[in-house]
């Protein structure tokens, strides 16, 4: 019998000593069977926020609700919550089997039982020629599947995962995500990851829960988080981005008219609020800038300092004529060699969104 | 690789092993004179014996001729064992409890269970004669216990301490977080992680208590006499050829002992610790 996806709400969380708040009174909803991460800097309060849900560390204030059990009150051990750990934490004097039996044994379940589960659970993370291996006897891939099978072998309610691929190597850690993610849908589990990798967090995340300075700055899905930054912080955090300062010039039904300082004109779609005059930042994508040979409307003037060939990309660093450093990312036209330097025109690529940021 | 050896590079290997030969020669050379004399046919304790034979031992293990020293002997292995249990009991509740405590009082109470260590045990000796006759106890095997047991009990809460230090706190909230209760996971995770530490100490106890003379100095008499204070008074009246016999026993047991101990938990790594 599987539980069904427990939902999973944290209810004004706080939590810190003297002035800088670890967590501040942060609110989260998290559907039954959705996989949200955490992500940002290191001390933004991610991985204390973790360790409140697991009942490691007691909050000051606010509640966390698994399910319809208010949990604030109960012991680690008895909020049903699986955590894998940065480093597996592995029991290294027992063997893979004994380590995935941890939990069963734990609760008293009958040896016949257990062996029934770990031969289960052996298989699903495709490990079952290793059950009498020690941790030490094990690669990081191998040992974060032990663990992974460990904490799911008890069939939690919510599954904690703190940076589990930070120590592996980058190849390795697409394999797992991928098993990882595969792993939470099969057993319908709800999921907080931690982490500050933001592309670990957009590729196997259903929302992603941009954390600074102990709150959540912004929550939403990787696509949405990415196209429509809701802070000048997300913005900068996820993916990389130039900033351009500017003023409000025009307003009209939902598009601000921006003057840039470097002289274009852009019209720009936004749902923050601006006046005439105030001062702002428009925050482009690479991907969303072009380079051009002829002036235009939209376009400013720049120079073109250096392309990287990245992949199936080419990467522009160009300089606008004060000297500000702008980065440009074209689809590379394969065959075509590389034409470096010199004067060009920068503007708005075809369906480019532009994100207003009010400029301090 | 090709490198040219200098005249510097030789004179410092030929220092080096000098002086690695003078400490062996220093730390061995006793322990060799001795076995080798407990083997001889005389009846003096000289160097070198004029001819080898195992006289001495059979003197030794005569149960009628021997009888006192049988006595001190079994005084010496029923305090070393007493001591041994009751102060890793002792040391392990105290080193668990302030493990991971990161309060000022912790520390105090960390260096106060150490301090047995640096104190000098002969002022602790005397103290604790002035003490128990003060109370009003007859010597016995018992007093002998208590003495031995503060001498004793800082080996083993120093090894049992750096063996929670390094146990991954990871590990205790993993455990937690399958469902574990406190005491199972002191049982499961904490008690066979600190295992080979604690028996580690327990080692360097017992060993410290079987050749205490300090304490037993003061703490033991005539009923109760122990086996190093045996083996002195042998020496200062008749010379007894039969404390070098002793020695051979003892070098021979505890050989076996670090031998086995070191197969069990790794003893030599963890001395150091």
């Amino acid at each position: 019998m599987r539980m069904p996806p427990q939902p999973l709400t944290l209810d004004g969380l706080t939590h810190g000593y003297g002035a800088g708040l670890a967590v501040d009174n942060v609110t989260l909803e998290v559907r039954g069977g959705e996989l949200v991460a955490l992500l940002g800097p290191s001390g933004c309060g991610k991985t204390t926020l973790l360790r409140i849900i697991g009942g490691f560390v007691t909050q000051i204030s606010g509640s966390v609700i698994i399910g319809d059990r208010r949990v604030d009150s109960y012991p680690p051990n008895q909020r049903e919550v699986g955590v894998v750990f940065q480093n597996y934490a592995l029991f290294p004097h027992m063997t893979v089997a004994e380590n995935i039996a941890y939990g069963l044994a734990a609760r008293g379940v009958s040896k016949a039982l257990q062996r029934e589960r770990v031969a289960e659970m052996l298989a699903t993370v495709q490990m079952t020629a290793f059950a009498e291996r020690k941790p030490r006897q094990l690669s990081g891939g191998q040992q974060q599947r032990v663990a992974l099978a460990r904490a799911l072998a008890v069939r939690p309610r919510i599954l904690l995962l703190d940076e589990p691929f930070a120590a592996l190597d980058k190849n390795l850690r697409l394999d797992l995500q991928i098993e990882i993610k595969r792993l939470q849908r099969q057993f319908g589990l709800t999921a907080i990851l931690v982490t500050h990798d933001q592309d670990e967090a957009m590729s196997i995340a259903d929302k992603i829960a941009v954390m600074n300075k102990g709150r959540i700055e912004q929550l939403g899905s990787p696509i949405d988080i990415y196209d429509d930054p809701s802070t000048l912080f997300v913005n900068s955090f996820i993916g990389s981005s130039n900033l351009l300062a500017g003023t409000i010039e025009r307003l009209e039904a939902g598009t601000f008219g921006v003057r840039l300082d470097n002289g274009a004109f852009w019209p720009v779609a936004s749902n923050r609020s601006f006046a005439r005059g105030d001062a702002v930042f428009a925050s482009v994508r690479p991907e969303q800038l072009t380079l051009a040979t002829a002036e235009a409307p939209g376009r400013f003037p720049v120079n073109h300092a250096l392309s990287l060939p990245i992949g199936g990309m080419l990467l522009h660093d160009v300089r606008e004529t004060n000297g500000a450093k702008l980065k440009v990312a074209e689809p590379r036209v394969p065959g075509t060699s590389l034409s470096m330097g010199g004067a060009a025109w920068c503007g708005l690529a075809a369906n480019a969104r532009p994100s207003l940021f009010p400029r301090p | 690789m090709f490198q040219r050896t200098t005249p510097s590079d030789i004179s410092y290997a030929v220092v080096l092993r000098l002086l690695a030969g003078l400490g062996v020669l220093i730390l061995v050379g006793p322990v060799l004179i001795v076995l080798i004399t407990s083997f001889t046919t005389s009846a003096a304790l000289k160097f070198p014996p004029p001819d080898l034979s195992v006289r001495w031992y059979v003197e030794l293990f005569d149960r009628t001729r021997s009888a006192h020293i049988h006595t001190a002997a079994g005084n010496t292995l029923w305090v070393a064992s007493v001591a041994t249990g009751l102060g890793t009991l002792m040391a392990v509740m105290a080193a668990l409890s302030i493990a991971r405590v990161n309060r000022p009082a912790a520390r105090a109470l960390e260096a106060s269970f150490l301090s047995p260590l640096i104190l000098p045990t002969l002022a602790y000796g005397l103290a604790s004669l002035m003490l128990f006759a003060l109370l009003g106890f007859r010597p016995s095997l018992y007093h002998l216990v208590l003495g031995h047991l503060v001498v004793i009990s800082p080996f083993v809460f120093r090894t049992t301490l750096a063996s929670l230090t390094q146990l991954d706190p990871s590990l205790l909230e993993s455990s937690a977080s399958l469902g574990a209760s406190r005491f199972y996971t002191f049982r499961r995770i904490t008690l066979p992680i600190i295992a080979p530490g604690v028996a580690a100490g327990a080692f360097l106890a017992f060993i410290a208590s079987i050749d205490n003379v300090p304490v037993s100095l003061f703490l033991s008499n005539a009923r109760t006499s122990m086996l190093p204070i045996r083996m002195w008074g042998m020496m200062e009246s008749t010379l007894d050829v039969r404390v070098a016999a002793i020695s051979g026993v003892l070098i021979a047991v505890i050989l076996i002992l670090m031998i086995v101990m070191d197969r069990l938990v790794g003893l030599t790594r963890r001395m150091g610790v």
